[in-house]
């Protein structure tokens, strides 16, 4: 306006040039008048500018590139298993850092851990992108961006976290920094269909399903704590143990220890942790006579009524095979099973044939991998061909080697009826697995062998008498089984593998279990090392905890017990009762 | 006529031109809420992951077991026993009662049945008609 008012009072003179000179004088001022209007528009925009604080956060922010997401693990009932949590990852932009030699001390005040050299020599160059450290806590974070250092930066990324910790590794497994399985379940879900996911960019957020695992945490918790028990209690190398549904297939629980903490995946690495389940082939001892003599009362080669010599032992050429504690009298075959005897064992599994045995072994799936999830798994070793010594041996666990799951399948089909169902580890009905059954032995073979099993648990002498004086009235009935270990090309007597195989409730089965003790020692003066002391102490203790939460109540009727008994001994020879 | 037109032509494109950058702005503070309700949402959900997983550890039975354990005294507890489960099966039969007497009971029937009703003697005594 006061540049306006200048020009403000002139004298105008009627004429065509001063018209035109006004003209133009009027135009110059409207000029004016838009020129401060666009500059004070200007102006004032700057100031606008200037007052807005801007808002560093959103800008430029790295957005989570590298939040490849696996599905959630659950248990049965629905508890995690394994989860995906944000952390901040630290990266470093070396062209951008100002200087090396500040940003390196500075880092090293929060994280200590970090080698000196090496940080140096990783924060100089003109490099875009570097890793400092991947996986650390918000605490850290917070730390770090307190520093201020310039060209240091977090990213956010998904880390696989298993809140159980140790309880389940053999079955999580792991996975890698990159989120990857490389062991376990982790890595059989991969096989399937994460990683593709993850290729086409789609696993990300939170969208995945959760994956249902059979297991149940409760009872893993249990096994997992009775092994660690019995690790101290009997100073043993190993202990292991795996509990399989018999009628779906499902594995309930599965533990080896030693073990590993699935979150530090370093710790995998340690000798002797690996899953002695799945990928453990041992001898199996006295467990493998249920096999056999379900073979030959399946076979009909032998009645639960008929009576083996047992008074010496078998020769074959210079070798004698005799029985541990031996009777060194007739047997019938009841008691042959009760009290573990090797010759009566040969004797039965003569009867049946030695071709007809092993026929029957490759029946039951023991000359080839359990078919199971778990990518940790060894071959069983069992001879092609058995010589008459080889078959001998055999009858009674020794000569070949299998692994602990292969004897929780085999016993989950003796007693649940006949029915070879392969495990799993995910969850599944009966109506689902019933199409995969495969009929192995006929339901009144599962009958006699159910019988055994109990006999041994209650009847006078039967070797899973401590195990039942632990697990009264859950109707637990069991083999044990105490496997030499070859020390030096020999037979050791006092380096052993024990056994305990084992199904509950028998009035009505629903659970099989398998629970290995490596050279466990005794207890106590007063105890022994052989199997019923301790692999089967263990398994009466686990049941003990677990009967109840599977929904199984103690019944101490002794007519249960007696109903178990078959036709044919219900007034059968001594040894053969339950008393 | 043209310069009219003129003038109303200048002023309608400084208010176009005006109402176009009023649109960006507008359009670029949306975007920039945007971006920063996303990272809002992202941290949340990096939180949320956390909270999830600390409620997991809580809720596994390899942590409460150990807590159970060392208050194990202090609260007297111990792991069920066999013996401590029941059945309504299990519960005996009713106790046989006693039986009414059978011979005051015909008694007073037959006394009914003869046209005496015992109560009017006790009313009576007692003054009630």
């Amino acid at each position: 306006m006061a540049v306006a008012d200048e020009f403000a009072p002139t004298i105008s003179l009627e004429g065509a040039r001063k018209a035109r000179g006004n003209l133009t004088q009027a135009r110059i001022r409207w000029m004016v008048l838009a020129m401060v209007l666009g500059f004070g528009l200007v102006g004032a925009r700057l100031v606008q500018l200037g007052m807005v604080e801007t808002d560093s956060t959103i800008e430029g922010q790295a957005r989570d590139v590298i939040t490849a997401t696996r599905p959630p693990i659950l248990d049965r009932n629905g508890l995690e298993m394994a989860v995906d949590i944000r952390v901040p990852s630290l990266f470093a932009e070396p062209r951008r850092i100002i200087d090396v030699e500040e940003a390196v001390k500075k880092l090293r005040t929060v994280l200590p851990d970090l080698d000196e050299k090496w940080l140096r020599a990783r924060l100089t160059g003109d490099k875009g992108f570097v890793w400092v450290q991947r996986e650390l806590s918000p605490a850290i974070q917070d730390k770090v961006m307190r520093l201020g250092i310039p060209g240091v930066d977090f990213i956010t990324e998904s880390k696989r976290f298993y809140p159980g910790m140790s309880e389940a590794s053999h079955i999580l497994g792991s996975t890698n920094i990159d989120n990857q399985g490389i062991a376990g379940i982790e890595r059989h879900m991969d096989s399937e269909d994460v990683a593709l996911l993850q290729d086409l960019g789609l696993a990300r957020g939170n969208a995945l399903a959760p994956v249902e695992l059979s297991v149940d945490m409760r009872v893993q918790h249990i096994m997992h704590e009775q092994l660690m028990d019995a690790m101290t209690r009997y100073k043993a190398i190993a202990a292991a143990g795996v509990m399989m549904d018999i009628h779906t297939g499902e594995i309930i629980a599965l533990a080896s220890v030693p073990d590993f903490d699935p979150n530090d995946p370093k710790s995998a690495l340690v000798k002797d942790s690996f899953n002695r389940i799945t990928a453990g082939i041992f001898e199996p001892g006295s467990i493998f006579k249920t096999v056999t003599m379900a073979g030959a009362i399946d076979a009909g080669a032998v009645r639960l009524t008929d009576q083996f010599d047992a008074r010496f032992g078998v020769r074959f050429g210079r070798f004698t095979i005799d029985d541990f504690h031996g009777k060194h009298r007739i047997l019938s075959l009841p008691e042959v099973y009760k009290y573990s005897s090797n010759v009566g064992t040969i004797r039965v599994m003569q009867a049946l044939g030695k071709d007809n045995y092993r026929a029957f072994l490759s029946t039951m799936g023991f000359d080839a991998r359990v078919p199971f999830e778990l990518p940790e798994m060894r071959l069983p070793t069992v001879p092609k061909n058995f010589s008459e010594v080889g078959a001998a041996t055999a009858s009674f666990g020794h000569g070949l080697s299998v692994s602990p799951l292969h004897m929780v399948t085999a016993y989950s089909a003796f007693v649940n009826g006949g029915n070879y169902i392969a495990p799993t580890l995910y969850k599944r009905t009966v109506a689902e697995a019933e199409p995969l059954y495969r009929r192995v032995v006929q339901p009144s073979t599962s009958e006699a062998i159910r019988y055994l099993m109990r006999l041994n648990a209650i009847g006078s002498g039967g070797s899973g008498s401590q195990m039942n004086k632990l697990a009264l009235g859950f109707r637990v009935g069991g083999k044990t089984g105490t496997a030499e270990k070859v020390v030096d090309g020999r037979y050791s007597s006092s380096k052993v593998t024990n056994f305990f195989g084992s199904a509950f409730p028998l009035d009505n089965p629903r659970y099989a279990m398998i629970i290995m003790i490596d050279e466990p020692k005794a207890e106590s003066a007063q105890t022994g090392t052989t199997a019923g002391w301790n692999a089967g102490t263990v398994t009466g203790r686990i049941v003990q905890r677990v009967a109840p939460m599977l929904g199984i109540a103690p019944d101490f009727s002794p007519l249960i017990d007696d109903s178990l008994v078959p036709a044919s001994l219900r007034n059968g020879p001594p040894g053969s009762q339950f008393n | 006529m043209i310069r009219n037109f003129n003038i109303f032509l200048i002023f309608t494109s400084v208010f176009v031109l005006s109402s176009v950058y009023g649109l960006k702005f507008s359009i670029e503070n949306t975007a920039s809420e945007r971006t920063e309700l996303i990272a809002q949402i992202d941290s949340q959900e990096g939180e949320l992951s956390i909270l999830k997983a600390d409620e997991a550890v809580l809720s596994q039975p390899g942590h409460i077991g150990p807590i159970v354990a060392r208050h194990e005294l202090a609260l007297a507890i111990s792991p069920v026993k066999q013996e401590q489960f029941g059945a309504f099966a299990d519960l005996p039969m009713r106790p046989v009662q006693q039986q009414p007497n059978s011979s005051a009971m015909n008694s007073l029937f037959q006394a009914l049945e003869a046209g005496v009703d015992p109560i009017d003697a006790i009313l009576e005594l007692e003054g009630i008609e």
